[in-house]
């Protein structure tokens, strides 16, 4: 088992590698650069700019080289210091302004994985085993609206609600006053308060996904000779579906994790900006609107990392899940 | 005289079926796939059930646990003679109670066709065997697995305690079905049913089990269903034999009668399509035209009158043949064979006839 | 008697045969006809697309025929009867606004003093039905009793800058709708020559396929599409602007399809019959076109109808943050850029009218997507 996890842990580096030249490619695909854009947006407000001056920008945020050396430039800084680049708009290096977002952004994704299958594994079986009743049906219904609706607007719809019930929109993690004070004992109620919306916007679609899962693999799980196999043993109904069924249920589930950490960044990407979250997803969006390359290319980076670990946990979940894949990959 | 002799075996039945029918309700109508079983198993007789897939035979032996499907209506009675409250009948108790659960696994238990998907694949083969155990025997974790082990070397599991902590797929097909076995049998069941237990299997393997059947059997004094497509393994096990065709028994006889005299045109022709050892090559094995209907708006009559070649047109396609003795313990639903011995032998020189004919071409 | 019974044996025993001569194919039509959610979410997108392809007719106005009058108007009431109460068919009043002072919103009334009775298929604005026959019929108009000018009816009210909603959402359907479509269609191509290649020849090519593959998954749709469409450049003609859109689309989808496809050819690869094929001299091409593919088809089909919600809602979600399709072009997520805050659903709710042609298209096409799947399915 640790030699598989050792080895799946080598494997990420040359995906790592891919992924990192892949996202600088989609960065430099823009026409023009940072310094091109500010310019433009400088220009506009009347400043005026000689060949030279834009020449001396472009050298000193390295902008001067073609992209594949940038590219290299910017890996052998990663490996070597740590460095992540510069971002242009904030005028600090980018690891900087990421870890300001970095650690409220996996809570909240976390909080929200947790959300989903809390709330989508309970109802998926209780869908499977009354199939065709009442609740299976208004769940279903739930289920298919979920998912139809697009996050941000529901993130709008909700947020029109609480603005018309409590006169607060609800916009942001923190209140004003939070902001001032940080975060506390005290207004940590205020702060999970403020993470109802943001959760059922951004959870909302994979716990709908979730919960087809889950009620598709208990239904075929059910349906499975082994589940006979028990009931004619005179195993009760309740051990067949918990024990047997659950176990076997879970699998696919497990292993759509990463799927749903991916998911998660995707869906809360535009609902924080819609929501004004201070997570990564706003800073990313202006970063690509201002061509702020090395910013960008850092958040997808990470993300791409988070969701390549969430492979791996679930690889490992899997394994441990499911005694076949286990025993496969110990003699691989 | 029939009615004497159910009277003089009544005292050793374990198992008595009667008038079992089941419906399956479908998109399409409503689908009788049992259209009326009766049959009995004494004390440690083992009764073969043949028929063609689709004849409704596992659905009669899911019946008898209460196992099949929420879909399938099943009527009738199933009367077991069950240890602590004597005779009763399995379908008025409720399909996921507490009684019925105390029958399963303890008194009737079951192996299945493939033993590679009778187990789950996520928990070990001692587990799984072990919760029969704990079930119904003694909630004691160390007796328990040690009454688990002995069964598990009792059906031939060369290093039992090895293999109890394994999982399915590091066990061969073969010795999977020992295991499914051990699982039947851990409780000393009064009536095992066993729906096709070789037919996954290879040949040298399927003999295998059968004789370890057939061990078990003599040791524990059980009776066995054994339920089959085979006639070959029928011969190698049974003392009587029920052959089911369209969801009705066609022939209830003992083993050797109806090798002997098979009356029913259907088992005629059952036995006709095995292929004896010893038989001359150039004879070609006979086979039965058509297929089975769907028992979907089953028309009137005789279920096997299409594909019959002693129809009598007029009779056999307006009212169906009820079982009706024909010799000691043979029965038989055919109006061309009703009359006694007239009509089956009769039976008999047809199908030579026809071998016959097919020789001159 | 027995003639009749022996009639019905015959027919049923016809039916049977029906049954299993029939292809593949109109067996899953059948089975999807039983599938009555999948039925009406066929009926439903039959009637979608039709409405986007006879956009111009059903439409009452045209892009561009804004009327500054009508800004951030209310839907249009319809009345049927007169003041006395007596039935003369549709009709709309003119629309008309005043400030209010204090809360700065424009309050709409009605002038009742001219009626404008609907029009169906009157002559109005020149227009080309399919993009080349020219045509001047409107479903429907409106007209003042006296020719007069101004009144408009506007169903599903107006925008901020006065245009039809209702127009704009049937000219918005033909880009939101066509785009899943022409999406499906290149990641088709892509899913099942890269899956294919992968699955077929293994090696080094397939290794190198799967990296790729790992490695879009890897990365978040929504980021990586944002990242994709910023790089279009701002102000490029309609069509180019909705071929890339369309391109970035597919980029994601086709690494699931090319999934399917490699692991479906692995496990048929082996099957006996492309062995047979493979010793009978067929050549490769010809045995992953003629045996392979059409092995699987019904499944692929599946896999894309299931695929086609998650773009159209990605196409309205880049839309919406204005990185994808751009005014002057139409679709229902540009018409949804409006309603991004909340100050502008309160006041003028008719702008989430778009939300539901999404909602509806999206879940029309689930559904159908798990009537195939179950008709799909042998074994149901």
């Amino acid at each position: 088992m640790w030699k598989y996890i050792g080895k799946r842990i080598l494997m990420f580096i040359p995906t790592i590698i891919i992924i990192s030249f892949v996202i600088f490619f989609i960065m430099q695909l823009p026409e023009g650069d940072y310094v091109s854009s500010y310019i433009a947006r400088m220009q506009a407000e009347g400043e005026v700019f000689t060949e030279e001056d834009i020449a001396s920008l472009r050298a000193q945020y390295g902008l001067d080289k073609n992209w594949v050396a940038r590219y290299f430039d910017w890996v052998i800084k990663i490996v070597t210091k740590g460095d992540f680049g510069y971002s242009f708009a904030y005028g600090r290096p980018v690891w900087s302004v990421i870890m300001e977002r970095l650690w409220l952004t996996i809570a909240v994704s976390l909080t929200i994985m947790v959300f989903t299958y809390l709330v989508s594994i309970p109802i998926g079986i209780y869908s499977a085993l009354h199939q065709y009743s009442v609740g299976d049906y208004v769940f279903t219904a739930i289920g298919f609206l979920g998912m139809a609706t697009p996050n941000f607007l529901l993130a709008i719809i909700l947020m029109y609600f609480s603005f018309k019930w409590t006169g607060d929109p609800l916009l942001g993690l923190f209140s004003t006053e939070m902001l001032q004070e940080g975060l506390h004992w005290y207004n940590f109620g205020e702060f999970l308060q403020r993470m109802v919306i943001p959760t059922i916007v951004i959870g909302t679609a994979g716990t709908c996904g979730v919960i087809r899962t889950v009620r598709a693999q208990m239904l075929d799980e059910q349906a499975k000779q082994y589940a006979l196999t028990a009931r004619a043993k005179g195993v009760s109904e309740r051990t067949i579906v918990y024990k047997y069924c659950l176990r076997a249920a879970l699998n696919p589930v497990a292993s759509g994790l990463a799927g749903s950490l991916s998911s998660i960044f995707s869906g809360s990407t535009i609902s924080a900006i819609v929501m004004n979250l201070s997570i990564q997803g706003p800073v990313l969006y202006e970063a690509l609107k201002t061509q702020d390359t090395y910013l960008a290319g850092t958040i997808l980076m990470t993300q791409a990392v988070l969701v390549v670990i969430g492979t791996l946990l679930s690889d490992i979940l899997l394994a441990w899940l499911d005694p076949r894949i286990r025993f496969e990959k110990k003699r691989s | 005289m029939s009615e004497k002799i159910e009277k003089s075996s009544q005292q050793d039945l374990i198992l008595d079926v009667r008038d079992l029918k089941i419906n399956i309700e479908l998109d399409e109508g409503t689908l009788t796939a049992v259209r009326g079983v009766n049959f009995s198993i004494r004390k440690g007789e083992t009764l073969g059930l043949v028929g063609e897939s689709g004849c409704g035979k596992s659905l009669t032996s899911k019946a008898i646990l209460g196992i099949n499907d929420k879909k399938c209506k099943t009527t009738g009675e199933i009367i077991f003679d069950t240890n602590d409250h004597g005779m009763m009948n399995l379908l008025d108790l409720k399909p996921k109670g507490k009684e019925i659960r105390e029958v399963r696994g303890k008194q009737i238990s079951m192996v299945f066709q493939e033993p590679m998907v009778a187990f789950s694949p996520l928990y070990t083969i001692g587990n799984q065997i072990n919760e029969c155990t704990r079930l119904h025997i003694t909630k004691d974790k160390k007796k328990s697995k040690e009454i688990s082990l002995e069964m598990m070397k009792k059906v031939g599991i060369a290093n039992a305690e090895k293999r109890y902590d394994q999982y399915p797929h590091e066990f061969s097909g073969g010795m999977l079905q020992r295991a499914l076995i051990a699982m039947a049998l851990v409780c000393n069941p009064k009536l095992l049913i066993a729906d096709e237990p070789t037919t996954a299997l290879d040949v040298t393997i399927q003999a295998q089990i059968l004789e370890l059947m057939k061990e078990l059997q003599k040791d524990l004094n059980m009776a066995i269903l054994f339920i089959t497509h085979d006639l070959g393994t029928v011969a190698a096990m049974c003392d009587r034999v029920a052959v089911m065709y369209l969801g009705k028994i066609v022939e209830i006889a003992p083993v050797k009668d109806i090798y002997a005299n098979p009356m029913h045109p259907y088992t005629q022709g059952l036995i006709g399509s095995v292929h004896k050892i010893g038989t001359k090559n150039q004879e070609r094995l006979f086979s039965i035209e058509g297929t089975v209907p769907l028992a979907l708006n089953l028309p009137p009559g005789c279920g096997f009158y299409d594909r019959c070649h002693k129809r009598i047109e007029g009779v056999c396609n307006v009212k169906e043949p009820e079982l009706t003795e024909m010799s000691d313990g043979h029965m038989v639903a055919c109006h061309a064979c009703a009359g006694g011995c007239k009509g089956c032998s009769q039976g008999v020189q047809t199908t030579e006839n026809r071998k016959g004919e097919e020789e001159d071409v | 008697m027995s003639i009749s019974t022996l009639f019905q044996h015959k027919k049923k025993k016809k039916s049977d045969e029906d049954y299993y001569l029939a292809s593949q194919w109109t067996l899953m039509g059948r089975k999807l006809m039983h599938h009555k959610l999948a039925k009406f979410s066929i009926i439903l997108l039959v009637f979608l697309y039709a409405m986007a392809l006879f956009a111009p007719f059903v439409a009452p106005y045209g892009l561009d025929d804004y009327d500054s009058n009508y800004k951030n108007s209310a839907p249009t009431k319809i009345h049927w009867k007169d003041e006395d109460g007596k039935f003369v068919g549709p009709y709309v009043y003119k629309m008309t606004y005043v400030n209010n002072r204090q809360t700065f919103k424009r309050e709409w009334a009605e002038d009742t003093s001219e009626k404008f009775f609907v029009k169906f298929f009157a002559e109005g604005r020149e227009y080309k039905l399919f993009g080349f026959i020219p045509c001047s019929r409107h479903l429907f108009e409106v007209e003042g009793e006296n020719g007069g000018e101004g009144a408009k009816i506007m169903l599903f009210g107006a925008d901020s800058l006065g245009n039809d909603l209702f127009s704009r959402i049937l000219f918005g359907s033909q880009i939101s709708l066509t785009i899943p479509f022409a999406g499906t269609a290149i990641s088709f191509v892509l899913g099942i020559i890269l899956g294919g290649i992968s699955g077929y020849f293994g090696g080094l090519v397939d290794t190198i396929i799967q990296r790729i593959i790992e490695v879009l998954t890897a990365l978040p749709t929504i980021p990586l599409w944002m990242a994709l469409s910023a790089a279009i450049p701002a102000d490029i003609p309609v069509p180019r602007m909705y071929l890339y859109i369309t391109v970035i689309i597919s980029f994601i989808s086709w690494t699931g399809l090319a999934r399917t496809v490699r692991g479906k050819f692995i496990s048929l690869r082996n099957e006996e019959f492309v062995m047979a094929a493979q010793v009978a001299g067929v050549s490769t091409w010809k045995i992953m076109t003629k045996h392979l593919v059409p092995g699987f088809m019904s499944y692929l089909i599946v896999n894309l109808t299931l695929g086609i919600p998650s773009m159209i809602i990605g196409e309205t979600s880049m839309s919406f943050l204005g990185l994808g399709m751009r005014a002057p072009a139409t679709s229902w997520g540009v018409l949804l850029k409006e309603t991004q805050d909340i100050t502008s659903i309160a006041q003028y709710p008719w702008r989430l009218i778009p939300l539901i042609a999404v909602v509806v298209t999206v879940l029309a096409f689930n559904f159908l997507g798990d009537g195939l799947r179950d008709a799909a399915d042998p074994y149901k």
